[in-house]
């Protein structure tokens, strides 16, 4: 397992340009919006006091009298997202079934959070990021495997091109797992959630709740493990059934479970680890100028720098734990 | 990784962190206000208090409860005192826990989070009076004649008042006994105010009460989902019956518990002066206590019933309470009885939040930062019920603005004194609580504070016009629109009075209504003529824009400019011939810009409502101008010629907290701050965005 992990890191700083690439890819995606964002946020506080306000600190006056009158995705932008904010806001939603495109919302009204739904230019897209993930998936996983001088930006689209169909089905075939966990999960959780209702203690009821969570997103990430082996197994066997290498990574999965479920578990903790240290280094810096903006800005990209390594330092690992492990 | 790039990346993290943590911390811009409250000795005469209320609702109550059959028998004694002016013959009784009793009552038709929604057997409950006699010579059994009345809504089916009529009319100042026997069946807790969950009982609106009756009618309300409680003055004196082992707490005080043989035990409350008895029992309370003492004040003992799981919160609890007994005893008068219980409710019990007579429960959660004044808010509000709902006796069907506006208004000056403005949070991952709440995990966004008042703008502008605020409880459109008028829309406008009257003069107006109307049952006329009084001009207009209307309150400035005219044509003449004609020499274009500007500021009125607008205006020498409009008007302007104006302010020092629209009332020269605050939140967006993005990869 520290093999494969220290594999899967080395991996992931070789491919370090492709890294920036991935990173830059989302960088401009998010931006197709962040930027129409910023040109409303500038026209609507010119000229106001708020302005001021909002270049210091929060106003929230301001923000809730604006917020009321967006009508489509503008009206994400809450303070909801900030902080730490973002990463629980984002769970959230996936673990309601907003992801993607708001396919596995399951269950009633009742046991929705409040205000869960997000506008579908923002779905729309996150599914686009989704395929073109899918397409460079490939890519990413010739340029990983292979020696430190084979990475080329030829070599990359190359392998985008020729794995595509296959990286596609291997995600088809993801989609319908976590789908059909969502709908074998559902009934679970209106059950967890009776007995949070009825549990004598608060405790016991947020240990309930918390529980159906933390259990529906362990069924989702173990689907995620299984799906890059899946890939792994495509590329480095040169197969070309998705399902037949979803059922061969569950046998590898269950043959080296520990090696296996103890890289996974290490790349989540480095997120965390991630996650805490921007949290901690971003709550000590108060924007209040431009020299602060650029500083937050860059510490948020950075973060988002090591989350798309660790993406590929995952992808990595799970290449060096099949390879060796077969 | 190579030792180099290990190295470099070391050095690139650490300069990272040590810039940040070298740079200034916190919010500079979040002052913490040092509480400054008013002397608890008026330095002006005030209306004395009265030494005891009318008691002329007297309730001698035994009660036994039986946790095997969720269900409580009781008999009770009334003595009450007619204080109309006509004799009286029918005696309406609610009977609250009827609304429970089905599908088809007012409760259960109801709107909102109030609105009694069966799930299961439990859900439901019901009171019924086996036998009511009107004692005295002779005894009448007046069981037989028992009626069912339903005055607001003529719903056939409701069972929430129950009336008699007795043979002899009671005269005006002639007192009635009567004593009635019933049997009740707890709903669960998980639907109204009173119920049972595992074992925790709340008992409240749990015995027959009697109405109020004033000059020549009865007051007596069905029981909706919308609004709350109205009833005489009296002395309670309460036995209560249920098995050993509960912890008891209830309104007044008592004596130690008494066992019984058949192993369950017996303990009787009693309080003088106040106008309804709530209790509660459950095995799992921790009671913590404290005592309230403060110079000027009458000591007070602080019991709190505490659910084990919230025992890291007790502290705050006991604080909260003295906070809202030290506030609301300097704005109204100080808290007379000597004791108050604080009930922490069980885990999914709708009991939280609630008033009743030296008794109120509270309610939070497990994980309670700070930021979000959870369990402060709800603790400052329920004890402040005990000056504006417990002595000063409102009628909270009619007239909800009065006590739970008022104490909406001085809970949030409260909080704001003592604590400072509130966080703003979002709670994950931990379902809903049973009035649709939601738990989890507490997630405060960083630098982002609320407020006194601001909070309630929202639903105001999206509510505002759907009612005038004075309205009776139940006739609202819906929950919410009740909510906003019974809560946010009076605090707000109490706290535009206090702008408008001055700090000083709010708390004499406050302090006066207070004293005048201990133990009584004053109106809203009554509160204007009280502000009329301690002002010494009439405030009609202002009730008359604000209570008694549905129109939104939204100023917002204008700013035009142009570089200052230069004549072209004709000008006047030379001295000697200022008469005649003479061509202007200068032009208009061509001149080189010597920056005088003539500006037009234009104030508009885009609400309804109309109240006076201060103005202040900066100019670029450095001159500050102070205008005022009394705001009638759709508009006015005003003109400045010469320096350009920097900045203007309609009313800059936020007097009017009902403007439902803050951020319209300034205008300041641009310059660039805009752009930078643009970027700097939309750089925020971008992460989240970019973070929601990358998650994606987790599900394909
Ligand atoms: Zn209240």
């Amino acid at each position: 397992m520290k093999r494969a992990l220290s594999a899967g890191l080395g991996a992931a700083w070789r491919c370090r340009a492709l890294v920036a690439f991935l990173w830059a890819a989302n960088l401009a995606m998010s931006a197709l919006l962040a930027v129409p964002l910023a040109t409303v946020l500038e026209r609507d506080l010119r000229e106001k006091e708020s302005a001021a306000q909002m270049a210091r600190g929060f106003d929230y006056p301001w923000w809730s009298r604006w917020s009321d009158q967006q009508k489509g995705w503008t009206a994400a932008f809450k303070p909801d997202i900030l902080g730490v904010g973002f990463a629980f806001r984002n769970t959230e939603l996936l673990l309601n079934g907003r992801l993607p495109v708001g396919a596995f919302a399951t269950g009633g009204k009742e046991m929705a959070p409040p205000d869960i739904d997000v506008d579908g230019v923002i779905l729309g897209l996150g599914a686009a990021y989704m395929l073109l993930q899918v397409f460079f998936s490939g890519g990413i996983l010739g340029a990983l495997r292979g020696p430190r001088s084979s990475l080329t930006a030829r070599g990359f689209a190359h392998g985008c091109g020729f794995y595509f169909g296959r990286m596609l089905r291997v995600a088809g075939v993801a989609l319908l797992l976590d789908g059909a966990w969502f709908w074998l999960n559902a009934p679970l959780a209106a059950w967890a959630n009776r007995i949070a209702q009825d549990a004598v203690s608060e405790t016991t009821a947020l240990a309930w709740s918390y529980g159906r969570h933390a259990f529906l997103l362990a069924g989702l990430l173990a689907i995620h493990g299984l799906a890059g082996y899946a890939r792994a197994i495509l590329v480095l066997e040169d197969r070309k059934s998705a399902l037949l290498a979803f059922v061969s990574a569950l046998g590898f999965c269950v043959r080296r479970f520990g090696a296996a479920a103890g890289q996974y578990l290490a790349i989540a903790a480095l997120s965390l680890l991630a996650l805490g240290s921007w949290t901690l280094v971003d709550g000590a810096v108060p924007v209040t100028g431009w020299a602060t903006q650029l500083l937050a800005f860059a510490l948020m990209q950075a973060f988002v720098l090591a989350r798309v390594g660790l993406r590929l330092a995952l992808l990595g690992g799970q290449l060096e734990l099949y390879r060796g492990g077969r | 990784m190579t030792a180099r790039a290990r190295w470099a990346a070391t050095v690139v993290f650490a300069s990272l962190l040590g810039g940040a943590l070298l740079a200034p911390g916190g919010n500079a811009d979040a002052p913490k206000t040092a509480p400054r409250l008013p002397e608890l000795q008026a330095p002006y005469p005030l209306p004395p208090l009265p030494p005891q209320s009318p008691r002329n609702a007297n309730y001698t109550i035994e009660a036994r409860l039986d946790p095997a059959t969720q269900t409580i028998d009781g008999s009770l004694v009334l003595e009450w005192r007619n204080l109309g002016d006509v004799p009286i013959e029918t005696f309406p009784f609610h009977l609250y826990w009827n609304a429970f009793r089905n599908n088809l009552s007012s409760t259960a038709r109801g709107d909102g989070t109030r609105a009694a929604r069966f799930k299961s057997d439990r859900d439901y409950g019901f009171m019924k009076i086996k036998r009511i006699v009107l004692l005295g010579e002779p005894e009448v059994d007046l069981t037989r004649g028992l009626r069912f009345l339903a005055p607001d809504d003529q719903n056939g089916a409701d069972r929430t008042i129950g009336g008699v009529t007795a043979p002899r009319a009671i005269p005006p100042g002639a007192t009635a006994r009567f004593r009635i026997e019933w049997t009740a069946r707890i709903p669960y807790g998980a639907l109204g105010r009173a119920g049972w969950i595992h074992d925790y009982y709340f008992v409240v609106q749990w015995f027959p009460k009697i109405g109020v009756f004033r000059k020549d009618r009865w007051n007596a309300h069905q029981f909706h989902s919308q609004g709350e409680f109205f009833s005489d003055y009296g002395n309670y004196d309460v036995t209560l019956t249920l098995p050993q082992g509960f912890v008891v707490g209830a309104t007044g005080t008592s004596e130690p518990a008494r066992n019984n043989p058949d192993g369950t035990q017996t303990v009787r409350f009693r309080q003088d002066d106040v106008h309804d008895f709530a209790w509660t029992a459950s095995r799992r309370f921790l009671e913590r206590r404290s005592r309230f003492e403060e110079a000027g004040y009458a000591p007070v003992d602080i019991r709190l019933l505490l659910q084990p799981e919230h025992e890291h919160l007790a502290e705050r609890y006991l604080r909260a309470t003295e906070v809202a007994l030290r506030s609301y005893g300097t704005w109204a008068a100080p808290y007379p009885y000597g004791h108050i219980t604080v009930v922490d409710p069980a885990w999914f019990s709708a009991s939280g939040g609630m008033e009743y007579p030296t008794l109120f429960t509270g309610g939070t959660h497990v994980q309670a930062p700070i930021e979000l004044q959870s369990p402060e808010t709800v603790t400052v509000h329920e004890a402040g019920h005990q000056f504006w709902y417990g002595l000063v006796g409102t009628n909270e069907f009619e007239e909800a603005w009065l006590d739970e506006g008022l104490n909406d208004y001085a809970e949030a000056k409260a909080l704001e004194l003592f604590y400072g403005p509130m966080g703003l949070g979002r709670r994950y991952f931990g379902g809903k609580e049973s009035r649709g709440r939601q738990r989890g995990w507490p997630v405060v966004a960083p630098g982002v504070s609320i407020g006194r008042g601001e909070q309630s703008l929202s639903d105001l502008r999206r509510l505002g016009e759907r009612d005038p605020m004075v309205r009776n409880s139940w006739e609202f459109e819906n929950a919410d629109v009740y909510t906003l008028n019974a809560y946010r829309k009076p605090a707000l406008v109490y706290q535009t009075l206090e702008g408008l009257v001055g700090d000083e003069t709010m708390t004499r107006i406050l302090r006066t209504w207070s004293h005048r109307y201990q133990f009584e049952h004053p109106t809203t006329r009554d509160f204007i003529a009280t502000v009329n009084e301690v002002t010494g001009q009439d405030w009609t207009w202002f009730f008359d824009e604000t209570f008694y209307s549905s129109g939104l309150c939204d100023y917002a400035v204008v700013v035009q400019e142009e570089p200052r005219r230069r004549a072209t044509g004709y000008v006047d003449g030379p001295p000697g011939d200022r008469n005649t004609p003479t061509p202007a020499i200068t032009m208009a274009k061509g001149m080189p810009d010597d920056g005088l500007t003539e500006t037009t500021v234009t104030v508009r009125r885009l609400g309804a409502v109309r109240m006076p607008v201060e103005i202040v205006v900066e100019l670029a020498d450095g001159r500050v101008v102070r205008e005022s409009w009394d705001g009638r008007d759709r508009w006015a302007r005003f003109r400045y010629d010469g320096p350009k104006v920097q900045r203007v302010s309609v009313d800059p020092d936020h007097k009017l907290a009902i403007d439902v629209d803050p951020s319209n009332n300034t205008w300041r020269r641009e310059e660039g701050l805009a752009r930078q605050a643009a970027w700097k939140w939309s750089a925020r967006f971008l992460f989240w965005l970019q973070n929601l993005l990358e998650l994606h990869t987790v599900l394909g």
